[in-house]
């Protein structure tokens, strides 16, 4: 299968003055064309850094210290952002920012500033730039009127839509959404949801869908990339994870029992006690080892590689190598 | 005593909305009406869950049981006494008895203030304690019973040096210490990692359980109101549109709306990816000033008939075992079973 | 139990040292932000400069009681006047005389039965192009003296200056300015080296004795002198009459062109201690006014944001008029009417610039007031004093500091502009005192510029000084502006 992205290695550190957070440390992943990678996490994963560190543009005080993110054959972090402006953000790899339908501004209609970002990455001219954002208004699902309203005049679902068709119009190959559903309830969640899955099967996109809910991740995700402290625990096929077998990693296992359930009465919901680890220091060996209900003597001091246990199946945990 | 504890007779909160100038000329007045009659009732020692999406009314009617403002009108009665309107010296004893949790515990602790100063204010308040000793004493006890342990390792931390579940810890800790008899649980763990979600519910059912408290648990979250509640009351645009207990409303859940939150909820369960997922809801949840005549709910219900659309919303019955509706066909709807369509 | 009881308190108190900690790491912190801004440092430096001045005034001033007796003129007395900053000397081709005080002379006393002789030589090394204002000669004495005066120059010529009886009951200070006690004698002096036609032709009153005594003996003399350079030794001989009568300290000043660090006015005041003294003052009138004046409108503010509604209304509308009243205007009447004290001057500064914080601090308020711990304070039962005082003052802290540092310009300036039209309080010597002498004696025209350049220049860098550091401060404490 096609890969849109390759990512080797990658590593994302803050300077801050108390030394390196190192918030994404040392991942490697791929996703393959007309996919969904769901990433999940908890607050402080290093989920959000690794986004915004795939376009070349970590928030400060972070910096990208070492790896390759390759897009169609090129490592982009290797070109200038000139290039990057011009060849890599949003015309290949974009990205809906966490609570970006919150930034919209007010004093603009939608039109206004959905023809501004667009003008601003391609010359085209005003009709053929209006044709477009139309067409892409109508394909999240909203009437062309929208365009002549203000921000403040739409819901939280239809503003949601708004970004995602920016992130759309200049037709890139992967789109990166971040927290999409979060501040949204319950019946738009699903609704966008939906609209995420249209998407991908029409234009044949492929996702990164963010988000700390494994719930929400069964539904839109094909493979489930789990991420703890800034290092990638888990990474598996939907039926992997969310099956019968379960996942393999102590921390997916239970982070998943921790979720409550609607339709199955649970008596008592797991918990995973402790909080997770400081990654200006982080722990020696696993980064989990310190909450891990399974910890062996291993664990705290060797580090367990990414390892495929079966197809398609990555694990980071020495307990799933021994069960081979 | 009764087994009553809380008791809201067709409480309103009516909000003056905004008027334009035509409207102020014509002396036209329009409500926004947050709480639009909300009766029910709450047991003492059971975890009463309310539900429903943002601007619902939900934290409005938390607000007004916190006496945090009052309502336009009905009644609310606490212990069989009314106390809708309370002076100076009874709202005090009120509040003692009354707490809440807030959604964020970060956001509800003064940043400048150590857990030590966070626990004793309200000890400071009602005048508990003779001296500041004692003060901190009952705090450390407050913090042993939300295992905070041991508790000089947290008395002098600020909210910032904890983690977030730390942090709800000690904002159930303060709640706590005025030994209240119910306290207002608004989204207590929506801002907390998963991971550690369930173990602050563990916490605060445990504390229900050994001091006898009564808990009401307003949340969006269906699943955790499930696993937490006793009762849930499902509200919708200031009303309350379902209500049972906890397991029979979702799983035999009757009334439209119900059904479409329900079926709505994302399950971390495999093989749905492929399939778009069926919400019997249509358009956006209305303006709180803009309320549609008839059943409030008509215009996104797929099953409205003509006699949804005028006259007054539909009364609140009770239908099968404490299970109450609001609405005329939920038999029929019952009936038609999924074919809906 | 007790026992029990106090090992409680000592495990839940927080300990001294742990505050202490956590203050110095606060500090810490807010110095590593604050090394950041480099106008802030520019300000922090310029503050301790003050600051020392302040702190060693003493040792730093020539005049230690400058600023009690700024007006009383005995106390400057043998200042020179008008006299530029010693420096100046150093960037003129012509030198000019620098003040200096002849003493300790060689004595030598002879007695006799019926009076006693007291000779004292003193030597003068005359090095400068421009010669002194005046020579006086000073002592103390009692009874019946009589004192001559002579000046042998290094060409040899010796001149008989002054002999003059003093007959006091009491001690007394002898003062025998000798240029204007000899200055026929001098110019005669002249006469006999100038050609009689120029010697006929010079107006008497346009000759400056002090310039021919210290000029070539050759023909010019009169007209156009030529410094003599070289040690003079002034002879100064006292016939003492009577037993109780005597002289002593005898000492020449020689009244110099250029004198000390900052010059004198024209009451021979030394500008650099006046304008050391007055550092205290500006300081002292700039913080007293922000403090008070900030921690008013703090007040105010909060007051306005916490009630709202028609207190709101009304407490705004009281805002509003005081702001609408130009201060200046106002300040200067009621100065004229009240010839106020510094203390009612700071008063009356303070009625109108508290509503600098005002509007800032009602909008930040108002923000505090909708924080969810405000609710549950509220839920809490707590009272509006413990809302305010402990929940949304201690917010506004931060923010008091640097507001305070910024109005401390404008009150030290408005305390300038009143005493510089006259109408502060002259007891105290302040920068604004020093201009409004200045003013009043038309230096500008005088052309003495060292005279009002540097208290104008020190009201303007201790206005700098404090819009640093409160920029700086802003910059770094107002989370709005951090984001940014």
């Amino acid at each position: 299968m096609e890969r849109v992205l390759d990512v080797r290695n990658l590593k994302v550190y803050y300077f801050t003055s108390k030394g390196p957070v190192r918030a994404v440390d040392d991942i490697s992943f791929y996703i393959n064309k007309g996919e969904t990678l769901g990433v999940v996490g908890e607050s402080g994963c290093g989920k959000t850094t690794l986004g915004t560190a795939l376009l070349n543009m970590p928030t400060p005080p972070g910096k990208v210290v070492g790896g390759e993110i390759i897009i169609d054959g090129t490592n982009i972090l290797e070109l200038n952002e000139n290039q990057l402006r011009k060849n890599v953000r949003w015309e290949k790899i974009s990205m809906v920012f966490q609570g970006a339908m919150n930034s919209l501004t007010p004093a603009y209609t939608i039109e206004k500033q959905m023809l501004e970002t667009l003008r601003y990455h391609r010359e085209l001219d005003e009709q053929e730039a209006r044709e477009r954002i139309k067409k892409y208004v109508n394909l999240v699902g909203l009437s062309d009127d929208v365009l002549k309203r203000y921000p403040h005049e739409l819901s939280g679902g239809m503003k949601q839509r708004i970004v995602i068709a920016m992130a759309l119009f200049l037709e890139p190959e992967l789109v990166i959404c971040d927290e999409p559903t979060t501040a949204l309830d319950v019946v738009v969640q699903a609704q966008i949801i939906n609209l995420l899955k249209e998407l991908k099967q029409k234009l044949n996109l492929s996702f990164i869908f963010v988000t700390h809910d494994l719930a929400t991740e069964a539904e839109v995700a094909d493979r489930i990339m789990v991420m703890y402290a800034g290092k990638i625990a888990e990474i598996g096929t939907n039926d992997q994870i969310y099956g019968e077998q379960g996942p393999m990693h102590p921390y997916t296992s239970n982070l998943l029992a921790a979720t409550p359930r609607l339709h199955k009465k649970v008596e008592k919901l797991n918990f995973i006690p402790g909080s997770p680890p400081d990654l200006l220091n982080p722990p020696a060996g696993c980064r989990f080892h310190l909450r891990c209900p399974v910890v062996m003597e291993k664990c705290r001091t060797e580090e367990p590689p990414l390892k495929e246990v079966e197809k398609d199946h990555y694990v980071a945990c020495w307990r799933c190598y021994e069960n081979e | 005593m009764s087994d009553v504890i809380f008791e809201l007779k067709n409480v309103k909160k009516w909000f003056p909305a905004r008027r334009n100038l035509g409207q102020l000329l014509s002396g036209e007045r329009k409500w926004i009406k947050a709480v639009d009659g909300v009766s029910l009732k709450i047991k003492r020692g059971e975890i009463f869950g309310l539900i429903g999406e943002s601007g619902c009314g939900k934290t409005t009617t938390g607000k007004l049981i916190m006496k945090l403002m009052e309502p336009s009108d009905g009644q609310i009665i606490f212990n069989g006494e009314d106390v809708t309107h309370l002076d100076k010296e009874r709202l005090g004893q009120y509040k003692r008895n009354v707490q809440m949790i807030f959604q964020d515990p970060y956001a509800s602790m003064n940043p400048r203030f150590r857990a030590v100063d966070v626990l004793t204010e309200p000890l400071e308040i009602h005048g508990i304690g003779k001296s500041k000793a004692e003060r901190e004493e009952l705090a450390a006890k407050a913090l042993e019973a939300v295992k905070l342990t041991p508790p000089e390792d947290f008395l002098g931390r600020y909210a910032h040096m904890l983690s977030g579940g730390q942090r709800q810890r000690l904002a159930t800790a303060r709640t706590l210490i005025l030994s209240p008899d119910f306290i207002v649980a608004d989204e207590p763990v929506s801002m907390i990692d998963l991971s550690t979600r369930a173990e602050i519910l563990h916490m605060m059912k445990e504390v229900q359980q050994s001091m006898g408290l009564t808990y009401l648990y307003i949340t969006h979250d269906l699943s955790t109101a499930r696993y937490f509640t006793d009762r849930i009351a499902v509200m919708y645009l200031g009303k309350i549109v379902e209500m049972g207990y906890a397991d029979d409303l979702i799983d035999k859940a009757k009334h439209p709306y119900t059904k479409a939150l329900i079926s709505a909820v994302c399950e971390p369960v495999s093989g749905k990816v492929n399939q778009s997922k069926e919400v019997p809801i249509k358009g956006e949840i209305p303006s709180a000033a803009n309320i549609p005549e008839g059943c409030r709910f008509h215009p996104r219900c797929l099953y409205a008939k003509p006699e949804c659309m005028q006259g007054e919303d539909p009364e609140l019955q009770e239908v099968e075992n404490g299970h109450y509706v609001a609405c005329i066909r939920y038999k029929e709807i019952e009936e038609m079973g999924t074919s809906w369509r | 139990m007790r026992n029990d009881g106090n090992k409680a308190k000592k495990k839940t108190s927080i300990s001294r040292e742990t505050r202490i900690k956590e203050f110095k790491e606060s500090l810490k912190e807010f110095w590593s932000d604050f090394k950041q801004v480099k106008y802030g440092i520019v300000g922090l430096v310029l503050l301790i400069v003050f600051i020392l001045m302040m702190v060693l005034e003493p040792f730093i001033i020539p005049f230690p009681e400058a600023g009690e007796r700024w007006s009383d003129i005995t106390y400057w007395i043998d200042n020179p006047r008008s006299a530029a900053p010693a420096w100046v000397n150093w960037f003129s081709g012509k030198k000019n005389t620098v003040h200096e005080f002849l003493t300790e002379p060689e004595l030598q006393v002879t007695d006799t039965p019926q009076f006693q002789v007291v000779e004292a030589e003193f030597n003068y090394n005359y090095k400068y192009d421009i010669p002194p204002g005046e020579l006086t000669l000073k002592a103390l004495g009692k009874g019946n003296v009589v004192v001559e005066a002579e000046i042998i120059r290094p060409d040899g010529e010796t001149i008989n200056l002054v002999r003059k009886n003093f007959n006091t009951r009491n001690e007394t200070e002898i003062r025998i300015p000798l240029g204007n006690e000899a200055a026929t004698r001098i110019i005669n002096f002249g006469r006999e080296f100038e050609s009689t036609e120029n010697s006929r032709n010079v107006q008497r009153h346009l000759l400056k004795p002090m310039e021919i005594l210290f000029s070539k003996a050759q023909e010019g003399i009169l007209v156009k002198p030529e410094p003599l350079k070289g040690d003079y030794r002034i002879n100064v001989k006292a016939i003492i009459v009577g037993k109780d009568s005597y002289i002593k300290d005898p000492e020449v000043v020689v009244s110099g062109k250029v004198f000390g660090f900052l010059g004198t006015d024209d009451a021979r005041r030394d500008i650099w201690s006046g304008i050391v003294v007055g550092t205290k003052w500006a300081i002292f009138i700039g913080l007293l006014t922000a403090f008070v004046s900030i921690a008013v409108g703090i007040m105010y503010g909060v007051t306005m944001a916490y009630f709202g509604g028609w207190v709101d209304s009304l407490m705004m509308r009281i805002y509003e008029i005081f702001v609408s009243i130009p201060m200046l205007p106002v300040l200067v009447v009621f100065s004229a009417v009240f010839s106020p004290s510094l203390w009612t001057l700071i008063l009356f500064m303070c009625v109108f610039y508290w509503t600098g914080p005002v509007l800032t601090v009602r909008s930040m308020a108002l923000q505090i007031k909708e924080e969810t711990y405000i609710e549950a304070a509220h839920a809490l039962n707590a009272s509006t004093g413990r809302i305010i005082f402990k929940h949304m003052i201690p917010q506004l802290i931060p923010y008091a500091f640097a507001n305070m540092a910024l109005s401390v310009p404008g009150a030290i300036v408005a305390e300038a502009s009143i005493s510089l039209l006259g109408l502060g309080d002259a007891s105290v010597v302040t920068w604004g005192q020093i201009l409004h002498g200045a003013m009043k004696s038309s230096a500008v025209l005088k052309g003495l510029w060292w005279w009002i350049v540097p208290p104008g220049l020190m009201i303007a860098l201790l206005g700098m000084t404090f819009a640093f550091l409160g920029f700086s401060m802003d910059k770094i404490l107002n989370p709005k502006l951090k984001t940014r």
